[in-house]
């Protein structure tokens, strides 16, 4: 009798703990890709940095998800807001992913038209690389130091892209941060802006520092500033941006832009994705950007990789996107776009 | 130098290299005779099988298929005035040929003159290493500004029935332009609330519609017969070996239009289209007799198309020695150097300069051999503008819709192509130059871009600098032979 007492007490325990667990953790479902196609939006044309990571991690994608295809699909348009509205809207059946600007967070902050996303609601796979941003002035320049700029009462010419683009809000938004008397020239794309500096038309430019490397290595300008958490390698002796002397809202303002650079290079699901194909993904994707043949094809490719996974870009998104609204009205001052 | 030139011919003439161009060769001709689809698409999946291999080698590989595909374009333009974005400056003159029975003669013309500005474009490259950085940053937007403005004066040029027509046409062209997101003030203008239309309207999407699309509606409307006017015995010097001498016998405007059209590819801001349109303006202005343009005229294939295969070549120049690409094949392009592990810059045209000249080479190479290759089935190809309409029409209509819909991947796509067609058909009918739309269209927002640029760089003043001066002096003596020559002509 106290045999079969404990006998059915510990099948009861064990079904109870079995169900808890099942519950709790989504276990990856491998099975489910065998022999299926997933298609990786890429939200700009072929041939850009988004399209060479995207192809890269496609790759290796398709090596840790056995039996499965991985093809890319680029989706370019108004300024990759179509291709992220169609990774956001797709079936969330794990066959879609797709990668595009973070830049987006300030399309998404001040309300711009077409917008179909909230950045907040993906589930996010990873993210391949952190975007630092540099401020850079012509090596013809007079400006020595951050501090020299700031302290110009000259307005100072800085090369950007069109009105609206991420990189013009960021310019817009560090000149605030700064309290610097910088002028963005809006109107220059891709390298057009480097050039307007070699030509002396322009002074300088804020962008990314792997967008800028061949200027940088071509030693055609001096890097006065980095917006980012941390210092990257190549650049140990130039100041951060939160080692600057400024005010509240110009710290907020740097640690907005430096926010956006750590989560460069996403790779995002649509909203609701079934859990146990999500996992398989984050696992492919962990193992994918780990393998050191990825690492090996990156650096033929001259592309870094500083990944963050699953859970933790979640995280960091919504850290970014959930601004207290004092810090929503102060972007959405700066940052003026007609509607 | 002199030794990094032979070293680079070497290099070109490798048996591994050598043999890999000849591979892609014919996979540019076919891209190019493919409307819409273009140099990028192959650039992008030839990339992939570069990895790993030898810069020299690599370049061959990528460059033999680009380097042909504007030499294979003219051939849809022609025989059915269906263009890919820079051909479309050959429909204007090449399908009135096709129509008059002279298609063989139109292409014979257009791979002649496709070879001579691949090669010219390839020396102007050769030539202008040693002084590219002043020549390069010699340029900016000022002198963009007027360059797009010394475009736009032929818009009138082209206009040979009515002015005022003309006039109206190129202006609708640069509204079209104006449609998606301006860059100054970041408003989206004539969008309509499309999304698809942010971006604004393609200019393939506008080309095969306005002249595929409209000639497939004409087609349709008129007796049943075939493109060809004519029947195939009747036509006298229509083959293509007379394209081929027409070339040479217009040699000076052929090495001219070569030569304009490596300037504005070396230029990065003007853009391909610029370049085919800009040399067709300037053929028909520079000709005696202007009005036999738009109805057939071999100079108006001559110009365009030697000025599309030289303007790769001038515009290899900015990419290698800045890293700065001149267009978005280039920008494609760019991205292989870098897998390639080639920087551009300095070191390039220093430390590497023999791989520098070995592109030279493989681009003159490609195109005289892709050339010669076409020059063998162009002369069978001439004959479908001998085909009935009922079989030509459907084909041509798949053929042109394929085509802009793989510009961007969109359904918009065939709406604006479907669209455009109906306008194209209007100003066939009542008379409105249809070049001169499209280079309204080519150099609107260009023009209005670099116009704000350039009062935000340097206000009124940018007026006053040297070569923007010179180009201005340009303009108005433009506009003032062109209105000699009018007066001239009605006194006759």
């Amino acid at each position: 009798m106290r045999t079969k007492k404990g006998f059915c007490f510990a099948i009861i325990v064990a079904l109870f703990l079995s169900l808890v667990t099942t519950l709790n953790a989504a276990n990856p479902d491998f099975d489910y890709y065998k022999g299926k196609t997933i298609t990786y939006i890429v939200a700009t044309k072929p041939g850009g940095g988004y399209d060479v990571y995207g192809r890269l991690i496609s790759k290796y994608l398709q090596k840790y998800i056995p039996g499965s295809l991985v093809i890319v699909k680029n989706v370019a348009g108004a300024g990759h807001i179509i291709g992220a509205n169609e990774t956001y809207m797709a079936k969330p059946d794990g066959r879609t992913i797709g990668t595009y600007n973070t830049g987006l967070i300030y399309a998404q902050l001040v309300g711009l038209q077409g917008i179909r996303f909230d950045l907040a609601k993906y589930r996010y796979i990873g993210k391949a690389n952190s975007e630092h941003r540099v401020l850079l002035v012509s090596i013809n320049s007079p400006y020595k130091s951050i501090k020299d700029l700031i302290e110009s009462k000259e307005p100072i010419k800085m090369a950007s892209s069109g009105v609206g683009t991420a990189a013009y809000n960021e310019t817009i938004i560090v000149a605030a941060g700064l309290g610097a008397n910088l002028k963005p020239i809006p109107g220059y794309s891709g390298r057009e802006g480097e050039m307007g500096m070699m030509r002396g038309e322009v002074t300088g430019t804020i962008g990314s520092y792997a967008g800028l490397i061949g200027f940088i290595k071509a030693k055609e300008c001096r890097i006065l500033l980095q917006i980012a958490n941390r210092k990257h390698k190549d650049m140990p002796d130039v100041p951060l941006a939160k080692e600057l002397n400024l005010s509240d809202k110009g710290r907020k303002f740097m640690a907005i832009v430096a926010g956006n650079g750590d989560l460069g290079r996403l790779t995002a699901a649509p909203p609701n994705t079934q859990p146990g194909r999500l996992e398989a993904l984050r696992e492919a994707y962990k193992k994918a950007l780990n393998d050191p043949a990825l690492l090996k094809d990156a650096e033929k490719m001259m592309v870094d990789i500083d990944p963050a996974f699953g859970d933790e870009v979640e995280e960091m998104m919504k850290e970014v996107m959930h601004q207290p609204e004092e810090n929503v009205t102060m972007l959405r001052s700066v940052i003026k776009v007609e509607q | 130098m002199f030794e990094a030139l032979i070293h680079g011919l070497y290099l070109a003439l490798s048996w591994k290299a050598f043999s890999l161009m000849m591979l892609t060769i014919p996979i540019g001709l076919t891209l190019g005779i493919l409307p819409g689809v273009g140099g990028k698409v192959g650039l992008a999946i030839l990339i992939p099988f570069c990895y790993g291999m030898p810069p020299e080698v690599g370049f061959a590989f990528l460059l033999g298929m680009h380097a042909v595909v504007h030499t294979g374009s003219p051939i849809p333009a022609i025989l059915f005035n269906t263009p890919d974005g820079p051909a479309a400056a050959t429909c204007v003159d090449g399908y009135p040929m096709a129509q008059k029975g002279e298609a063989g003669r139109a292409m014979g013309a257009a791979l002649a003159a496709s070879g001579v500005g691949g090669v010219v474009g390839a020396i102007c490259m050769a030539l202008t290493i040693p002084v590219v950085k002043p020549v390069v940053l010699a340029f900016g937007p000022p002198e963009f500004f007027t360059m797009t403005l010394v475009g736009l004066t032929f818009v009138a040029v082209m206009a040979s029935e009515s002015l005022i027509k003309g006039l109206m046409a190129g202006g609708m062209g640069m509204i079209i332009s104006f449609v998606g997101m301006d860059p100054q003030t970041g408003v989206v203008r004539f969008a309509f609330n499309q999304l698809y239309l942010f971006d604004g309207i393609n200019i393939v999407n506008v080309v095969i519609g306005i002249f595929a699309i409209a000639e497939v509606i004409d087609l349709g409307i008129q007796e049943a017969g075939a493109i060809a006017h004519t029947r195939p015995e009747d036509v006298k010097g229509a083959g293509v070996w007379q394209g081929i001498k027409d070339t040479f016998i217009h040699w000076k405007l052929t090495v001219r239009a070569s030569v304009i059209g490596s300037i504005i590819g070396m230029v990065p801001g003007l853009g391909g289209d610029a370049a085919s349109w800009i040399c067709y303006g300037h053929a028909v202005q520079s000709s005696k007799t202007p009005e036999r343009f738009g109805k057939g005229a071999v100079e108006g294939v001559l110009a365009p198309e030697a000025a599309n295969n030289s303007k790769e070549g001038g515009g290899l120049i900015p990419t290698l020695a800045f890293g700065i690409p001149a267009g978005s094949g280039m920008a494609v392009l760019l991205g292989a150097f870098m897998v390639l592990g080639l920087v551009p810059g300095q070191e390039m045209l220093t430390k590497h300069l023999d791989v520098v000249f070995s592109m030279v080479w493989v681009l003159a190479f490609a195109n005289v051999i892709g050339v010669l290759i076409s020059l063998a089935f162009v002369g069978q190809l001439a004959k479908i503008s001998f085909i009935k309409t009922s079989i030509i029409i459907p084909l041509i209509l798949s053929f042109a819709l394929l085509g802009s819909y793989l510009a961007t991947s969109n359904f918009g796509d065939i709406f604006v192509t479907l669209a455009m067609g109906g306008v194209g058909y209007g100003m066939k009918a009542f008379k409105f130059p249809r070049g001169s739309f499209v280079l309204g269209m080519v150099l609107g927002k260009l023009s209005e871009n670099y116009l704000h640029l350039s009062m935000n760089l340097y206000g009124t003043k940018f007026l006053l600098r040297p070569i923007t001066l010179l180009l201005i002096a340009i303009v108005i003596t433009s506009i003032v032979y062109q209105i000699i020559r009018k007066r001239k002509m009605v006194t006759r």
